[in-house]
C-alpha cells in the first residue's frame, strides 16, 4: 500500500517535472540550427528542417505529441546527432557506468572503514588527517586535481594514459583499467571526502548514545560492540546519502569526463543542452527526474530494511 | 573487520596491478607504427558529405569523401580532383571524372552520381548548407520550388549526364564563383537513390558510411572516443601511405597537448594556442606548421538605433583609428594572424595591398569625434566569454578608446547570450568572427539584397559592381572591380576589420607531406607518411 501511494506520487511529480521542463524551453527558445551571424545558414533551409523535425508547431501541439510518443517508447530523435534519443544514451551508459560505480564502490567502502575507525578514534592523528582531507576533497576543485594529475602521471611520469578509454584499437580489460586510473582517482577523493564525513560523524553521534555506554559495561568487545550496535545505528544517515547520489552515477561525472576524455553521458547531456537540442534536453530530465525519484524510494526502502523499529510504525 | 582488510587491501593492490600493467608499451614499440592519431575537441555529428554544419564532421569528411575540386592552398584556384578536367563555353561547362574513380565498394563513381547529389541539394527538402552556388544552375531553382516527388528523381534542365564519365551544367547566368564551389563530396547514388531527401539527413549512411569516396573509409566510430579510418586501396589518386587514422576526441586543449608530448598524438589540428607555440617550437619531436585560414574576426557596429552616433561616419572613423591591428596581432596574437583593414583576406588574389584606411591615431581620432559635436561618448560592446583573444582585444579597445573620449563597457556573455543579444540589436559594439569563401565574390556579405548582408549595408554601385564581376570571368578585370569595391566598402566603414588569425598545427616530426589547406587539414593526406627512423 505504502509502496503504492509512493509509486503514485511519483508520477505525479515526474509529470510535472515535464510540464516544467516543456515551459523553461519555451523561455529559453532556440535549437541547434538557430541564427549564428558566423555561420553561412540557409534561411529557408532552416525553416524546411524545423517543418521536417515538427518544431515549428505551436508549443502545446508539440508537447501532446511528445507525450503521446513518450507512452509508445519513442523518446524523440536528437536534433543534432539525428538518432534516437534513447540511442544515444544507451551507447553512453555503459562506459558512464564503468567510471562511477567503481567510484563508488570503492569511496564509499574507504569511508565506511575510514570514517569508523577515525570516529573510533576521535581526534587522533588519523582523524586530524582524515578531517583534512574531506576538507581538502570537498573544496578542491575536481578539474583542477584532474589537470594536477594529468601533469604528474602522464606527462612528468608517463604512468598512466591522459585521455580515453582506451587505446584505440586496443581495449583489453588492463588497458580499460590504465586509462580509469586517472578519472577514477579524481572521483574516488571527491567521493570519499564527501562520504567519510557523514560515517564519521554517524558512527560518533552512536557512540556518544547511552546504550552503546551500557553494552561496554556489559564487557562486549570492540568488535561486537561495533558491529552490532554501533554500525547498524549509523547505517540510516550514510544510507540516505549513498542512496541519494545513486542518481549521480547514471548521469556521469562532467569534470571527469571533460578532463579525461572519458566517453560518457555527462559531456553528452551538457553539449545537448548548450545546443537546445531539445528531444535530449526533454529526455535527459526526464530520465533524471526518474532516477532520483527512485532513488528517494530505494532510499525509504532501505531505512525499513535496516530499522525494523519504522516497519511497526507504518 | 580486520578480517576483511587483507581481502580490501589485495583488490585494491589487484586494481592498481592492472592500472600499471603495461603502462611502458610506448605506442611506437612492438606495436605497428602505421597509424596517425589526430586530436579533435568534438565529436563529429554525421559522415554525410552535403550535411556538415560544425568543424568536427567537416574535418572528418575531408578524410573520408573526394570532393568534385580542390583549391590551391596558396592561389585557392580551382584544380581538379574527381573532375579530373573541364572546360567552359560561356554558361556551360563539361566536365570530365576521374578515370580511376570508383567507390570503396568498386563500382565507378559516374556522373549520374554527380547530377543526384546536385538534385539533392536541390531538392525542396533539402536542410543542408550547399544549395547557394548551385542556384544558379538552369532549373535548379524551379527543381527547388516544384519538385513534387520526395525523392531526388527526374531532372534539373542544366545538369546532364552524357556518358558515364561526362557531366554537363548550364548556368542560368554567368557567375564566375562557380567552379571554385564545387569543393563538395558526393553521394553514391546507388545507395542513397531510393532514400527520401527529407530522410536522408537521419539516414544510416550518414553514421555508417558503408560506401564513400576519400583516401580513406570508415572502420570504427567509437562516438565520443575515436573515428578510425582505414586506408582506401581503392583511391583514385593512389592508396595512402598511412594505412590507418585515429581521430581522437580529446575536449580538453591541455589534456590534447600532454598527450602529443608524451607521443600518443601526432597531430593537434587548426587550434594550436599562440602562448604554446614558443614552447613546443623547442621540442625535437615536434614540428610547427601554420597556414593562413579563410576565417576573420571583426567588430560589428550596431547603427540600427535611432539616434545612435555610430550612424555619423565621423564617429565610426574615430572608433576604427583606435586599435593598431599591427599591435594586436603582434601582442595578442603573438604574429599569428594577418592584420586586416577590408573584407578580403590576403590570400585573395582580389585582395588590395594599397587599400586606403584609418591607421591608428589617437588625436585625430579625438579631433574627428570633436568634429561630429561629440565630447565624450560611451558604448557597451559585448564579447562571447571564453574566446580569450576577443577579450582581450575588447580591453585592449576599451582602454585605448578611453584616451580619446569614448567609454566602451564590456559584457562578456556566454553563448546563447550573445547570440540573443545580436538578435535583439542589443549592443553598439560586438566581436565576431566570419568565414570567408574561396572566390573573392563579396556578395553574400554586402550585396544589399543578399541574405547573408546581417548589418544592413547597402550601396548601389557595390549591388553594381559585385554583380557585375560574377558576369565577367577574367581573374584580372574582376580583381580591379573588386579593388574599387573593397575601397568604397571599407570608406564608409560599416564594421571594424580586426586580423585573420593563421592555422597553427602542431605535429610529430615524424609526419611527412603534411600540407595544410587554408580550409582543410587532410587536403593532401594521401601523400602523407609517417618517418619509420629507418
Amino acid at each position: 500500500m505504502y509502496i503504492l501511494r509512493r509509486f503514485l506520487q511519483t508520477s505525479f511529480v515526474l509529470f510535472g517535472v515535464s510540464v516544467v521542463t516543456f515551459l523553461m524551453l519555451h523561455v529559453a527558445p532556440g535549437h541547434p540550427l538557430q541564427s549564428n551571424p558566423e555561420m553561412r545558414l540557409d534561411p529557408t533551409a532552416v525553416e524546411r528542417w524545423l517543418q521536417l523535425r515538427q518544431l515549428d508547431r505551436p508549443l502545446f501541439g508539440r508537447y501532446i505529441s511528445w507525450l503521446s510518443r513518450l507512452f509508445r517508447g519513442d523518446f524523440g530523435v536528437s536534433l543534432l546527432y539525428n538518432r534516437p534519443v534513447t540511442e544515444l544514451m544507451a551507447e553512453r551508459l555503459p562506459s558512464t557506468l564503468l567510471l562511477t560505480v567503481t567510484a563508488f564502490v570503492i569511496s564509499l567502502l574507504l569511508a565506511v572503514i575510514i570514517g569508523t575507525y577515525a570516529a573510533r578514534y576521535q581526534d587522533s592523528a588519523c582523524d586530524r588527517v582524515v578531517n583534512i582531507m574531506s576538507i581538502a576533497g570537498n573544496s578542491l576543485p575536481g578539474f583542477w586535481l584532474g589537470i594536477l594529475l594529468v601533469i604528474v602521471f602522464s606527462y612528468k611520469n608517463q604512468l598512466f594514459p591522459a585521455a580515453g578509454m582506451r587505446t584505440p584499437g586496443d581495449g583489453s580489460p588492463a588497458d580499460i583499467a590504465r586509462h580509469m586510473f586517472l578519472p577514477l582517482s579524481v572521483m574516488v577523493f571527491a567521493n570519499f571526502s564527501y562520504y567519510v564525513r557523514y560515517v564519521r560523524g554517524a558512527v560518533l553521534a552512536v557512540l556518544k548514545q547511552d546504550f552503546v555506554r551500557a553494552a561496554k559495561s556489559r564487557g562486549l568487545n570492540d568488535r561486537q560492540l561495533l558491529f552490532r550496535h554501533v554500525l547498524p545505528n549509523a547505517a540510516i544517515p550514510v544510507v540516505t546519502i549513498a542512496a541519494l547520489s545513486l542518481p549521480m552515477l547514471f548521469t556521469g561525472a562532467m569534470t571527469a569526463e571533460y578532463v579525461f576524455a572519458w566517453p560518457g553521458i555527462g559531456r553528452f547531456i551538457v553539449s545537448s543542452l548548450l545546443a537546445r537540442d531539445y528531444p535530449v534536453v526533454m529526455t535527459v530530465n526526464l530520465y533524471t527526474a526518474c532516477l532520483v525519484a527512485l532513488a528517494n524510494l530505494l532510499a525509504d526502502l532501505l531505512y525499513l530494511l535496516i530499522d525494523p523499529r519504522l516497519r511497526v510504525k507504518r | 573487520m580486520r578480517r576483511y582488510l587483507p581481502l580490501i587491501v589485495a583488490t585494491l593492490a589487484f586494481l592498481l596491478f592492472l592500472s600499471v600493467h603495461g603502462t611502458f608499451q610506448d605506442r611506437t614499440g612492438g606495436e605497428v607504427r602505421n597509424a596517425l592519431h589526430v586530436a579533435a575537441l568534438t565529436d563529429p555529428l554525421t559522415m554525410n558529405p552535403v550535411f556538415l554544419r560544425d568543424a568536427a564532421s567537416e574535418e572528418v569528411s575531408t578524410l573520408l569523401h573526394a570532393s568534385l575540386i580542390v583549391t590551391n592552398p596558396s592561389t585557392l584556384d580551382p584544380e581538379p580532383r574527381l573532375f579530373a578536367n573541364w572546360q567552359q563555353d560561356n554558361l556551360t561547362y563539361i566536365f570530365t571524372l576521374h578515370e580511376d574513380a570508383v567507390w570503396s565498394d568498386g563500382r565507378p563513381i559516374t556522373s549520374e552520381d554527380i547530377a543526384f547529389t546536385m538534385r539533392v541539394v536541390c531538392h525542396p527538402d533539402y536542410t543542408g548548407l550547399l544549395y547557394l552556388p548551385l542556384s544558379y544552375i538552369e532549373g535548379a531553382e524551379e527543381y527547388k520550388k516544384l519538385h513534387s516527388s520526395k525523392f531526388a528523381d527526374r531532372n534539373i534542365s542544366g545538369i546532364r549526364a552524357i556518358d558515364k564519365k561526362t557531366l554537363q551544367v548550364t548556368l542560368k547566368e554567368s557567375y564566375a564563383p562557380f567552379l571554385s564551389m564545387l569543393s563538395f563530396a558526393p553521394l553514391p547514388a546507388h545507395v542513397l537513390a531510393h532514400v527520401e531527401v527529407g530522410q536522408m539527413e537521419t539516414h544510416m549512411y550518414s553514421r555508417e558510411l558503408p560506401v564513400s569516396s576519400g583516401p580513406y573509409v570508415l572502420a570504427e566510430w567509437k562516438r565520443a572516443e575515436y573515428v578510425h579510418a582505414k586506408a582506401n586501396p581503392a583511391y583514385f589518386l593512389g592508396k595512402p601511405n598511412i594505412d590507418n587514422i585515429y581521430y581522437r576526441i580529446i575536449p580538453n586543449a591541455e589534456v590534447q597537448l600532454i598527450e602529443l608530448l608524451a607521443g600518443k598524438l601526432d597531430l593537434i589540428p587548426t587550434a594550436v594556442k599562440v602562448e604554446d607555440i614558443a614552447e613546443l617550437q623547442k621540442n625535437p619531436e615536434i614540428k610547427i606548421y601554420t597556414n593562413p585560414r579563410l576565417v576573420y574576426d571583426y567588430i560589428a557596429i550596431n547603427t540600427n538605433q535611432e539616434k545612435t552616433p555610430l550612424r555619423d561616419l565621423q564617429v565610426r572613423q574615430a572608433l576604427s583609428m583606435i586599435l593598431d591591428r599591427e599591435e594586436v596581432v603582434e601582442n595578442i596574437l603573438l604574429g599569428y594572424a594577418d592584420p586586416l583593414y577590408g573584407p578580403l583576406l590576403p590570400i585573395h588574389f582580389a585582395y588590395d595591398y594599397l587599400l586606403e584606411t584609418e591607421r591608428e591615431d589617437e588625436a585625430d581620432a579625438r579631433r574627428r569625434l570633436v568634429s561630429a559635436g561629440y565630447s565624450s561618448l560611451e558604448f557597451d560592446m559585448i564579447i562571447n566569454a571564453g574566446n580569450p583573444v576577443r577579450e582581450n582585444v575588447a580591453v585592449l579597445l576599451q582602454e585605448k578608446a578611453a584616451k580619446a573620449g569614448i567609454a566602451i563597457n564590456l559584457h562578456f556573455l556566454d553563448w546563447e547570450a550573445f547570440l540573443a543579444a545580436l538578435r535583439d540589436g542589443d549592443y553598439d559594439l560586438a566581436i565576431l568572427g566570419r568565414g570567408a569563401e574561396a572566390d573573392p565574390d563579396l556578395s553574400y556579405h554586402w550585396h544589399s539584397e543578399s541574405r547573408g548582408n546581417i548589418y544592413g549595408y547597402k550601396n548601389g554601385e557595390v549591388d553594381e559592381l559585385l554583380a557585375k564581376a560574377n558576369s565577367i570571368s577574367d581573374k584580372a578585370a574582376r580583381a580591379e572591380i573588386y579593388r574599387r569595391v573593397q575601397q568604397m566598402i571599407v570608406n564608409e566603414i560599416p564594421v571594424i576589420w580586426l586580423y585573420a588569425r593563421k592555422a597553427v598545427h602542431a605535429a610529430s616530426s615524424d609526419l611527412l607531406n603534411f600540407l595544410p589547406h587554408p580550409s582543410s587539414v587532410f587536403y593532401n593526406v594521401h601523400e602523407w607518411d609517417l618517418d619509420d627512423g629507418g
